[in-house]
């Protein structure tokens, strides 16, 4: 079994935000929702000043708060390691919010799926054909693009990433991309002091 | 494998992969389109097999489905019946149905030209059909009302003609291990296939350790993944780039085999500035080894001087190298840094690093053929040549690659065709005296010189141009002062948005308007112009609509098809249709199916020449283009999407093999003299005001009136794009809204910390932006990445409100700030200056306008407030 993670190269992240938009596009999300997101932080003083865009997501803990946090058993781990929101058990408490360090997961609010992309309180066609897989007042997140994986394919933001960025993998395999780099770049998980075991890895 | 409650996700749903070509900016990406079995278009992603984009698309490109199903689209034709127009009055739109709107806007077009064909207004601005961009051309009308020329390039593409006889220019990616990139965003943000391009750039920089050097007054994109940003003041870029040339001269860093074999820079230029010709007027050159003039193809010439000074047929003359030299003499990286505030130090360094990287004198087998390899380029664009002086900037920034001899080169900067049609159709030709022809017209040719002028922005005026649309303005203000005969009273319009994008205040655009007897738009939703319009003819979008194209991509050539995704969802029409359809109405079919002929390049194979009195399809003009391409039909394209391929490199480097370039553009000499003797012999009132300095053969360190403003005018203002709003709008797109409002370089006037101080101004302050011919409102926020000279204006604050309800007020527009006169255009493009003197004031509260709600700034406020469930 794999056990998939991801592995950000920030020397090539451009901070475009196609991922975002392209998780947008395949997950449905309504408005001022994100599964991914694209954060820029401006560092120095001028001239000696740059900026660094990170991308973040979900990041799959190996030890994840949410999932420990979950009440209804919704939030749950696959064999794999993508950690899973059942939307059907889902009972929209919001612990798992608070206790996810990395600031992942979104409530999906009931009038999301009223007002519209919009905002004219009428959905889509689109939005039609895409909301019935979540339950309004759930709290949810990334899930890896599981239903894509589990077909063979990369997550959404994978593929659409201008400058491939973005690199999914099989951690236990030594041989994958995304081990490769960890390994040759030397890949840090966001805020390691959290120990939660990360699945996404930063190189750069 | 446990259960997966979350799926299916869009792209896994029952349905179809369709192959299409994206339209969300001007270029062309290759995309699959999934439609679910109800018919609903539910994801686009890159199509993997182009391989331009190779399987990317960026922001705007992944949310073209919010265009298609946007509900504020326009669903039928509508009419105005608010007599009273002005922005932000509803024109209170009646549904009409589409006999009647054609009629009634046939009607309308044929009064105006039975009067005045000159009397219309055409601002048509779709470059992936650029046979509808021509159409006015079927009833003699040269007038142009649309903003491209002069926003994108209107120094930079003539200037690209005379030097590459091609439209745009890019580095050579595969080879290039140097790229500067000046004012633009290339490879990072924005222009050529942006996502394609980042693409390539990323492997490059990553995979081949390719160095990047970024040369803007603001820390864009491109400077914070460069190796090294060179912060810069606004405007000065053309003396960077003169410092550059002066120490790579100095230095001897020079190809003098390239300058002295594939150039004109060893020709003899005389004291009038024209080249040296003897009785048959064949030019001159120095033999240095001989010490005698020759002519230039003499095959007995020893040496080519590049330098000195010599005595020909009893006059005084030099190499044009020579002549450059004694500019550069004036631009040492000392003088230099006093305009741009660059440390001579840095100068010195990157003309060192590039010359270095240049690696002049080592070649490259590529399919046979040796070539020069020069791995070092020097590339630009808006920001940088956006300037009065803009024919002396983009000059300029080619010297520097004139220095190192990478002209389409292998590494270098290249030429870039705006449409692959010309690759194969002498998009090169030998012009005289052994040099190519310069080919600086590349959206057609001038119109002959008249006076009173025909064109309503001076057209005629610019034999090196594009068109000058801010001088429309101009010219509806000061019509004595022009001579023009007659006003326009018609627009037609169609996928522009000139009262968006046109710069000069808009006050003075909402008066031209409200000057228009008739105005027709053709568009999908809802923008600051459609609210002017009488009627509305709506189109189908890009998912609904057929066509082939292929537009400025940097390293791959070939057609890309667009298919209809799903069928109309509205009582649309393609723009084809609704232009057949007028012209049938008009009289004018068989002209206009001649125009197409001609822009289409149909007439190069004559079996696809359309027929005088019929009208075609849009899938019918797309089958043909295809057929022109590579004489596959269309359904081989709905199967293969594209027909892109990686370039041809006998076409791509050096297709100009044998020939000299333009090092000296003596052109420019040429044109003044045949203008103004034109002028002169038709009593030109205008012809004393007239910048006849700005034509120059070689680029000089003049200033740009922008540095003359009056002194309390004491900061420069710059106007910025990223990706996620390169070329068209994409505001109204609710998912490029959510990422825009987010992004603190997009929600805030933009200054370094010290200079807010300086300017006793903190982080949000409500700010009134003066510049000598407009003024716009604002918030304050800093940031270290900002030139402490510059306050920076993103594009994401300029929209007003459109009844459109994505579409935020943000207080003005910076284009409001640029001035539309002559003192501020370029005599020899057109191009007028993009960088403003401004003064800021603090108010204590917003205006009255925008104290409503749901301006910009409300939005950015709205969406930062924490909320339960980590509210994003």
């Amino acid at each position: 079994m794999a056990r998939y993670g991801m592995v950000f190269d920030l020397r090539r992240c451009i901070g475009c935000n196609a991922c975002v938009v392209g998780c947008k596009q395949e997950n449905t999300l309504p408005d001022g929702v994100f599964f991914t997101r694209t954060l820029s932080e401006e560092y120095g003083v001028f001239p000696a000043v740059n900026r660094v865009y990170i991308p973040t997501l979900c990041n799959h803990c190996e030890d994840a708060p949410c999932e420990k946090v979950c009440p209804s058993g919704a939030t749950y781990t696959r064999e794999d390691g993508i950690v899973m929101v059942d939307a059907d058990k889902c009972i929209g408490c919001g612990s798992c919010a608070v206790a996810c360090p990395y600031d992942q997961r979104t409530e999906l609010s009931k009038d999301l799926f009223t007002q519209g992309l919009f905002g004219e309180g009428e959905l889509t066609p689109f939005e039609e054909q895409g909301y019935s897989r979540f339950t309004p007042g759930m709290v949810t997140k990334c899930d890896f693009c599981s239903g894509r994986v589990d077909a063979g394919l990369d997550p959404a933001c994978v593929v659409t990433c201008p400058t491939d960025a973005r690199i999914f993998g099989d951690l236990d395999d030594p041989d994958s991309k995304a081990s490769r780099l960890i390994r040759e770049r030397g890949g840090r998980p966001p805020l390691p002091e959290k120990n939660t075991s990360p699945k996404v890895f930063y190189v750069d | 494998m446990s259960a997966n409650p979350q799926s299916p996700q869009n792209s896994l749903k029952s349905g179809r992969w369709m192959r299409s070509t994206c339209k969300m900016c001007l270029h062309s990406c290759g995309t699959i389109m999934h439609v679910t079995d109800e018919g609903v278009v539910n994801k686009i992603e890159g199509d993997p097999t182009n391989p331009s984009n190779n399987g990317k698309l960026c922001p705007k490109g992944n949310s073209a489905i919010m265009r298609h199903y946007d509900p504020k689209r326009f669903k039928q034709p509508l009419k105005r019946t608010n007599p009273n127009k002005g922005p932000g009055v509803d024109p209170m739109w009646e549904p009409i149905g589409w006999e009647e709107a054609l009629d009634l806007v046939a009607g309308e077009l044929k009064k105006t030209i039975e009067d005045d064909p000159r009397k219309i207004l055409p601002s048509l601005e779709d470059f992936q059909k650029m046979h509808i961009w021509n159409w006015p051309l079927a009833f003699g009308n040269r007038n142009c009302f649309q903003s491209g020329g002069t926003m994108c390039g209107g120094a930079y593409h003539p200037v690209n003609g005379i030097v590459h006889s091609a439209f745009a220019v890019a580095n050579d990616v595969k080879h290039c291990n140097y790229w500067i990139n000046d004012g633009t965003g290339d490879g990072f943000s924005s222009h050529l296939h942006a996502a394609a391009q980042s693409n390539w750039v990323a492997n490059a920089r990553i995979d081949r350790g390719m160095r990047c050097v970024t040369i803007e007054p603001r820390l864009s994109i491109s400077a914070a993944k460069s190796e090294e940003w060179i912060p810069i003041r606004p405007a000065t870029d053309r003396h960077f780039a003169l410092g550059l040339c002066h120490v790579m001269v100095a230095e001897e860093l020079c190809d003098y085999r390239f300058l002295r074999k594939d150039t004109n820079a060893p020709y003899l230029v005389g004291p009038d500035g024209y080249f040296m010709r003897n009785a048959d007027g064949k030019i001159y050159v120095w033999d240095s080894a001989n010490n005698c003039a020759k002519t230039w193809d003499d095959e007995t010439v020893g040496k080519l001087a590049l330098e000195g000074t010599y005595q020909v047929d009893g006059k005084e003359c030099q190499p044009a190298f020579q002549k450059f030299r004694n500019i550069l003499d004036g631009c040492s990286p000392e003088e230099m840094e006093k305009i741009t505030t660059v440390p001579a130090d840095t100068v010195r360094r990157v003309a060192r690093e590039f010359a270095a990287a240049a690696d002049i004198g080592a070649t490259i087998e590529i399919d046979g053929r040796t070539l020069p390899l020069r791995p070092a380029g020097y590339n630009y664009y808006r920001g940088a040549q956006g300037h009065k002086h803009g024919f002396q900037t983009n000059h300029a920034f080619k010297m520097v690659n004139f220095m190192v001899g990478n002209i389409d080169t292998p590494g270098g900067l290249m030429g870039v065709t705006l449409d692959d049609q010309w690759i194969d159709r002498s998009h090169v030709e030998l012009g005289e005296n052994g040099m190519m022809k310069p080919n600086p017209h590349q959206l057609g040719p001038v119109p002959p010189f008249a006076y009173p002028p025909n064109s309503y922005d001076l057209l005629e005026y610019f034999p090196i141009g594009l068109h000058p649309p801010h001088l429309n303005l101009e010219v509806f203000l000061n019509p004595e002062k022009y001579g023009v005969e007659y006003k326009p009273d018609v627009m037609v319009i169609c996928h522009s948005n000139p009262i968006w994008a046109l710069q000069g205040p808009r006050e003075k655009w909402f008066e031209f308007m409200a000057s228009m007897r008739f105005i027709v738009v053709c568009d999908i939703i809802p923008t600051e112009t459609t609210q002017w319009a009488d009627v509305i003819l709506p189109a189908h979008d890009a998912l609904e609509s057929w066509n082939m194209t292929m537009i400025e991509p940097p390293h791959t050539e070939g057609m890309c098809m667009r298919q209809p995704a799903t069928a109309p969802l509205y009582d649309t029409k393609s723009e084809e249709d609704i232009f057949y359809e007028l012209s049938e109405r008009m009289g004018i079919l068989a002209a206009y199916n001649e125009v197409i002929n001609m822009i289409l390049g149909f007439h190069h194979k004559p079996e696809l020449m359309l027929e005088p009195d019929k009208k075609y399809t849009d899938k019918e003009i797309a089958r043909r283009r295809g057929l022109l391409w590579n004489d596959k039909d269309i359904d081989w394209y709905i199967e293969h999407g594209h027909s892109v391929t990686e370039r041809r490199s006998d076409k791509w480097y050096r297709p100009w093999e044998g020939m000299r370039l333009h090092f000296y553009i003596e052109d420019a000499l040429k044109e003044r003299d045949t203008l103004k003797a034109n002028m002169e012999a038709a009593n030109v009132p205008f012809r004393h005001d007239w910048s006849w300095l700005d034509y120059q053969p070689l680029p000089t360190a003049i200033l740009d009136p922008v540095h003359e403003e009056p002194p309390e005018y004491d900061l420069y203002s710059i106007f910025y794009k990223d990706i996620q709003m390169n070329f068209g709008e994409s505001l109204s797109n609710p998912w490029i809204k959510d990422i825009v409002y987010r992004d603190p370089v997009h929600i805030a006037l933009i200054l370094n910390p010290k200079t807010a101080e300086a300017q006793k101004l903190v982080q949000g302050d409500i700010v009134r932006i003066d510049s000598p011919y407009g003024r716009l409102f604002g918030r304050i926020g800093t940031s270290e990445g900002m030139h402490p000279d510059t306050l920076g204006v993103s594009n994401s604050l300029s929209r007003a409100k459109t009844g459109h309800s994505k579409v935020a007020h943000a207080g003005g527009h910076y284009n409001d700030l640029l001035p539309y006169d002559l003192r501020n255009t370029d005599a020899v493009t057109g191009q007028p200056e993009t960088v403003c003197k401004v003064k800021i004031t603090r108010l204590d509260d917003w205006p009255e306008v925008l104290k409503n709600g749901g301006t910009v700034y409300d939005i950015v406020d709205e969406i930062s407030e924490p909320g339960k469930g980590r509210k994003h």
